[in-house]
C-alpha cells in the first residue's frame, strides 16, 4: 500500500513537472526572444540585471538554472525510499563532482583563492562535497584527496589519489573521477527489484551508451591513447555498448570504422558523422528520445523521475547557451551549434569536451 | 523562572577602523546574538572584513592540520583582548603555511612509513599464498627473454576492468587473492613493443608491485623472518620520526600557542561579518542583547573604541519574534532536564520556558510510577556514583531516585516489601480504583495546564485567534474542561448535565464554525472536513486524559511485580530466595525503570509539549572570546 501510494504521488509529480519540458521548436522559438524576455519567463532577472562583467552574468544565469533543477530534484526525492533517493542524488552529484574537479584544477595551476571560489557552484547541502570548505582549505591536489577520502566520497577519491600519486596527469585524475562516478550510478541500480529494472537500466544505459561512444572516439582518435588505456577508462553499459562489444571496438583503428562498427541503433544513428561535434549533436538527440519514452511508458516512479531530470537538465543548460551566447553576443550560427551539443553542463563528457 | 529572559534589537555604528575592538568588546562581554538580516537602512552594502575573513579561514584551516601532528596543551583562558590587525594576521598565516610545508613532509614520511607496513603485510599474507601453489616462483621475479610477468595490488574495483585492459595488450591477469580493498594479481603476456602500453594501463589502475624475494624458492620460514624483521624496522622508524617531530616542533609550541592566540583574538570579527554591512566609512551591526545587558554594553564601548559611535536599542518588534533567539535555563539543577527539552526543540522567545514544569511534573510521575525507597536509593547512588561519566546528566538520575524515594514512603514499599516501613499515605494495591481516579485527574489537569499555556503562548505573539480557536486554545479548553465535568457527573450516577453539555455543544459549535469560516472546499467538502474535526476534538481529548491511567497502572504493576517476585523467592530455598529478591530488584530497575522513564518522556512530549510548545525558537549563542569548546553555552 505504501509503495502504491509513493509510486502514484510520484508519478503524478513527474507528469506535472513534465509539461515544463521543452517541445519540438520551442527552443527555435526562444531564440527569437530577447534576453530581457527570457530572463522574465525563467525568472532570471535579478542575475541578468546585476552590474557585474559579462562573465559574472553568465555565471548568475548558469547558477540560477541549476537551482531550479536542484530544487525540482529534491521535490522528487521527498517521496523515494533510500535506494530511489541514493540513485537520483548520486546523479544529482555530479554538480559536486564538478566542483571537485574545479578545486583540484585550481590547486594544480596555483590559481587564486578567489578565481577558484567564483567557479564553484553553490549546492544545496545534500548535494555539496563534504567538506567543502575544509577541501577549499587543502594547500594541494594530495592533501584534498585524502581529505576526500575519509568521507563518502572515498570510493571516487581513493582512485583518483592513486592515479595523480602515480601519474601526476589532470586528464588522467578527471577521467578516474569520472569513471568512478559513472560506475556507481550503475552500482545503484542494483537493489532495484526486477521489475523497476529495465525502466532503469534503459535510461542509464542510454546515458553509459552515449559516454562511451564519445569518449571511445576522443580517447582514441583525438588524443591517440592506445587501446588498453582507452578500454581501462570506459564504463561498460548495462545494455548496448557492454564489456565485450567495448573490447571489439576499441580495438579499431579509424573513427569512420568504431561508427561502423557500433551495434543498432546507433550504426544508423551516426552514419556519415564525420566529427565529435556531430556524433554528440545526434547522441544527445538519442538520449532525449530514450528519456522520453521512459517518460511517456515508463511504469516505475523513479525511472520516469530520472528521464525528467536528464530532460530537464539538457533544457535548461540549452536556455543557459542560447543566454550565454547572447551576452557573448556570439553569432546566431554558433548559438544554434551550441544549444544541439549542450547536454548536462558538468556531465564527464561535457567537461571534457570543453 | 517561566518567563524568557527580556531582550532588546541593538544597532551599533562604528567607523571602520574601530569595527575589530568594538568585535572584540562584543565578545568580551559575551551578551551579543548576532541578526545576519540585511539592514533596513538604505546604502549599507558590503561587507568591509571579507578579506580578513578569508586569511583567518585560511590560518584555522592551517592551525588545524598542523596540531594534528602538534599537539597544543589545552589553554581555557580567555586571551588578554587586543586588536588583531589584518598585517598580523597575515603573518600569522604565512607563518602557519610554511611551517605546514614542512609538517605534511613529516605527514609524507608517516605515511610512507604506513604503506610500506601495509605492504609487508601483504607480502605475509602473499608468501603464505604463494607457498602452496607449487610452482617456481622464481620464474616470477623477472621479465624473461619472451614473458612478462608483473606481480602486484591492484585495487579491487579495478580488477575486471583491468582484465579486459591487459587483454587487448595480448596478457593475462589472474586474480590469485583479496584483502580489503585490494586484490593480489599476476599478469602474464609476451615481451615486446605492448610493454609501455601496458605500463600505462597499470599506472592507471593504481598497481603497484610485489616483489617476488629469491628466498621464497627454497627457505619461506627465512622469509618470514625477513618479513617480520621488517615490520619492526618500520615500527622503529615510526618511533624515531615521532621522536625528530617532537624535537623540531619543541621550539615551536610557544609561537604555536601565540599564533592560536591570535586567531582566538581575530576571530570574532569573523564570526560578526555576516552580520557586518558597511556604507563608506562606517559599519553597521546588528543583534540580539539581554535587556539588562544593554547598558554595561554601551559602557564598555564608551571605555575601548577611540572614535565615535552610535549604539541604539529597542525592543523585539511582533514580527520578529520567531527570529529572537532564547536565553538556556541557567539552574544547575534543571540543566539535565534543558537537555531534554532541548531534544524537543527551543523554546521561541516570548513562549513559556516548559523547563520547570517538564522538571516538576516528570519527577512528580516518574515518583508515582516507581515509588520504591530502596530503588530509587540504587538510582540515585548509581547516578551519583558516575557522576564523572553521566556529566550534567547524573543530576537527572539523582532527582529521578530522590522522587522514587519519596514516593517510597508515600506508598510504604522498600525493594517491595510493603511491611518494612508504615506508608505515610497506602501501598497502591490497597486501593486501586483510587489510584486510577487520581491518575486520571492528574491527566485532566495535566491536559487543562497545557492548553492554558497554548492560550498564552499564542496572545504573547498576537495570536487572538489562534488563542481563542486554534489547536488546543480556550475554546478547546471550555470544551474540555465541560467533557470532564460532565463524566465526573456520569461517574457520581447524576447523568451528564445540562451545564456541561451545553457548554460542550457552544464550544464544539464555536470550533465548527471558526472551521467553516477557514475551509476553501465545495460545500460537501467542508461538512466532511468540519464533522471529521469536531469528531476527532471529541475522540482526542478522551483518548488523551486515558493515557493518564498509565500513572496509576504502573504504580499498580510496581506493586504487583514485586509480589510475583517474592511469590516466586517463596518457593526456593534460602539462597534461591535471597537471590531471587536481589535479581528481582535488578530486574525491576532495569527494565521496568527504563519503560516508566519511557512512559513519562512520552506523557511529558505528547500531552504536554505536543499541546503548547512549538519548539522553533533559537538559542541564545552570543560572541564569545576564546577557546571553542565553550562556545555555544549559555553565559
Amino acid at each position: 500500500m505504501k509503495f502504491a501510494a509513493h509510486q502514484a504521488y510520484l508519478h503524478t509529480r513527474v507528469s506535472a513537472m513534465a509539461t515544463r519540458l521543452f517541445q519540438p521548436g520551442t527552443l527555435a522559438l526562444l531564440a527569437e526572444r530577447r534576453v530581457e524576455e527570457l530572463a522574465a519567463e525563467y525568472d532570471l532577472t535579478a542575475a541578468l540585471e546585476s552590474q557585474l562583467p559579462v562573465k559574472a552574468r553568465s555565471r548568475a544565469v548558469e547558477q540560477a538554472l541549476i537551482n531550479t533543477l536542484l530544487a525540482e530534484l529534491r521535490v522528487l526525492i521527498r517521496p523515494m525510499d533510500a535506494p530511489e533517493r541514493t540513485l537520483i542524488l548520486d546523479w544529482g552529484r555530479h554538480y559536486a563532482l564538478a566542483n571537485l574537479k574545479t578545486l583540484i584544477r585550481g590547486k594544480l595551476h596555483d590559481l587564486d583563492r578567489k578565481v577558484i571560489a567564483s567557479n564553484l557552484y553553490e549546492l544545496p547541502h545534500d548535494l555539496r562535497l563534504p567538506m567543502q570548505d575544509s577541501l577549499f582549505q587543502a594547500e594541494n591536489v594530495l592533501e584534498l584527496l585524502r581529505q576526500l577520502e575519509g568521507g563518502p566520497y572515498s570510493f571516487i577519491a581513493r582512485q583518483a589519489r592513486v592515479v595523480f600519486e602515480r601519474q601526476q596527469e589532470p586528464f588522467a585524475l578527471e577521467a578516474a573521477i569520472d569513471q568512478r562516478y559513472l560506475t556507481g550510478l550503475v552500482r545503484d541500480i542494483s537493489p532495484f527489484p526486477e521489475q523497476e529494472c529495465p525502466c532503469l537500466r534503459r535510461l542509464i544505459g542510454a546515458l553509459l551508451d552515449r559516454i562511451d561512444i564519445l569518449w571511445l572516439l576522443r580517447f582514441r582518435f583525438a588524443y591517440q591513447l592506445s587501446s588498453s588505456v582507452t578500454f581501462f577508462q570506459l564504463v561498460p553499459s548495462v545494455r548496448r555498448l557492454h564489456r565485450e562489444r567495448l573490447l571489439a571496438l576499441v580495438n579499431l583503428d579509424s573513427f569512420a570504422a568504431v561508427l561502423a562498427a557500433l551495434p543498432p541503433p546507433f550504426e544508423a544513428l551516426l552514419a556519415g558523422s564525420h566529427d565529435h561535434m556531430e556524433v554528440q549533436r545526434r547522441l544527445n538527440a538519442y538520449v532525449r528520445g530514450e528519456a522520453l519514452d521512459v517518460i511517456h511508458k515508463g511504469q516505475t516512479g523513479v525511472a520516469r523521475a530520472m528521464a525528467y531530470l536528464i530532460l530537464r537538465e539538457q533544457d535548461l543548460m540549452a536556455l543557459f547557451s542560447l543566454i550565454q551566447g547572447r551576452l557573448l553576443e556570439l553569432p546566431a550560427q554558433v548559438i544554434k551549434v551550441a544549444i544541439e551539443t549542450s547536454g548536462a553542463r558538468c556531465h564527464p563528457s561535457q567537461r571534457q569536451a570543453a | 523562572m517561566l518567563r524568557p529572559t527580556p531582550m532588546k534589537h541593538v544597532r551599533l555604528l562604528v567607523i571602520d577602523e574601530d569595527l575589530p575592538r568594538a568585535s572584540l568588546t562584543l565578545a568580551e562581554l559575551a551578551s551579543f546574538h548576532a541578526d545576519e538580516r540585511s539592514p533596513e537602512e538604505e546604502g549599507f552594502a558590503g561587507q568591509p572584513s571579507v578579506a580578513y575573513r578569508d586569511i583567518w579561514r585560511q590560518a584555522s584551516s592551517r592551525l588545524e592540520k598542523i596540531t594534528r601532528l602538534i599537539p597544543l596543551p589545552p589553554d581555557r583562558q580567555p586571551p588578554r583582548p587586543r586588536v588583531i590587525p589584518e598585517e598580523e594576521l597575515t603573518a600569522t598565516n604565512n607563518w602557519l603555511g610554511s611551517l605546514w610545508e614542512t609538517c605534511s613532509l613529516y605527514e609524507e614520511e608517516f605515511r610512507a612509513i604506513d604503506d610500506e607496513e601495509r605492504l609487508i603485510r601483504e607480502q605475509q599474507s602473499a608468501l603464505s599464498n604463494f607457498e602452496g601453489l607449487g610452482i617456481d616462483l622464481g620464474m616470477l621475479r623477472s621479465k624473461t627473454r619472451f614473458l612478462d610477468f608483473y606481480v602486484g595490488l591492484v585495487p579491487y574495483a579495478n580488477v575486471r576492468q583491468l582484465e579486459g585492459a591487459v587483454g587487448l595488450a595480448d596478457h593475462l591477469l589472474f586474480q590469485y587473492m583479496v584483502t580489503g580493498d585490494d586484490a593480489h594479481v599476476v599478469i602474464v603476456g609476451p615481451s615486446g613493443d605492448k610493454a609501455s602500453q601496458l605500463e600505462s594501463v597499470l599506472r592507471s589502475a593504481g598497481f603497484r608491485a610485489l616483489p617476488i624475494p629469491p628466498e621464497l624458492d627454497h627457505e619461506p620460514q627465512v622469509m618470514r623472518a625477513e618479513l617480520a624483521r621488517r615490520r619492526d624496522e618500520t615500527a622503529s622508524r615510526r618511533e624515531a620520526l615521532r621522536q625528530r617531530l617532537r624535537d623540531w616542533s619543541a621550539d615551536l609550541i610557544e609561537r604555536l600557542a601565540s599564533s592560536r592566540e591570535v586567531l582566538w583574538l581575530a576571530e570574532p570579527l569573523v564570526r560578526l561579518d555576516t552580520a557586518i554591512r558597511g556604507a563608506g566609512p562606517l559599519a553597521r551591526l546588528a543583534g540580539w542583547v539581554p535587556a539588562t545587558a544593554v547598558a554595561p554594553l554601551e559602557a564598555r564601548l564608551r571605555q575601548t573604541l577611540s572614535l565615535p559611535f552610535d549604539l541604539s536599542s529597542r525592543d523585539p518588534r511582533p514580527d520578529e519574534r520567531p527570529l529572537v533567539p532564547t536565553i538556556a535555563t541557567r539552574s544547575r539543577l534543571l540543566a539535565p532536564f534543558a537537555l531534554l527539552v532541548q531534544q524537543y526543540g527551543i523554546p521561541r522567545y516570548g513562549e513559556i520556558d516548559p523547563t520547570p514544569l517538564f522538571a516538576a511534573s516528570f519527577l512528580l510521575m516518574f515518583g508515582t510510577m516507581f515509588g520504591d525507597v530502596g530503588q530509587g536509593a540504587v538510582i540515585a547512588g548509581l547516578a551519583w556514583y558516575f557522576r564523572h561519566t553521566l556529566g550534567r546528566f547524573y543530576l537527572f538520575g539523582v532527582l529521578a531516585g530522590l522522587s522514587s524515594i519519596a514516593f517510597g514512603f508515600v506508598f510504604g514499599s522498600v525493594f517491595g516489601f510493603e511491611h518494612w516501613l508504615p506508608a505515610l499515605w497506602m501501598p497502591p494495591l490497597h486501593d486501586p480504583l483510587l489510584m486510577l481516579s487520581l491518575a486520571l485527574g492528574w491527566g485532566v489537569f495535566f491536559i487543562a495546564m497545557a492548553c492554558l499555556l497554548a492560550t498564552y503562548n499564542r496572545l504573547v505573539v498576537g495570536n487572538w485567534a489562534g488563542a481563542l480557536f486554534g489547536h488546543h486554545g480556550l475554546v478547546n479548553l471550555i470544551f474540555y474542561l465541560a467533557l470532564a465535568w460532565g463524566g465526573y457527573n456520569v461517574s457520581q450516577g447524576q447523568g451528564f448535565g445540562t451545564g456541561p453539555l451545553a457548554l460542550v455543544i457552544l464550544s464544539l459549535g464555536a470550533l465548527a464554525w471558526h472551521g467553516w469560516g477557514h475551509l476553501e472546499a465545495p460545500r460537501s467538502e467542508k461538512i466532511l472536513v468540519v464533522f471529521i474535526e469536531t469528531l476527532e476534538t471529541i475522540v482526542g481529548y478522551i483518548s488523551n486524559t486515558l493515557s493518564f491511567l498509565r500513572v496509576a497502572a504502573f504504580s499498580l504493576n510496581h506493586a504487583a511485580l514485586a509480589l510475583a517476585i517474592f511469590t516466586l523467592a517463596e518457593m526456593m530455598g534460602p539462597v534461591g530466595h535471597g537471590l531471587t529478591l536481589i535479581l528481582g530488584n535488578v530486574f525491576m530497575i532495569v527494565l521496568e525503570g527504563g519503560i516508566v522513564l519511557i512512559q513519562v518522556l512520552r506523557l511529558e512530549f505528547y500531552e504536554g509539549f505536543a499541546r503548547y510548545f512549538a519548539g522553533d525558537g533559537h538559542a541564545f549563542s552570543p560572541l564569545r572570546l576564546g577557546p571553542a569548546p565553550e562556545r555555544g553555552t549559555a553565559p
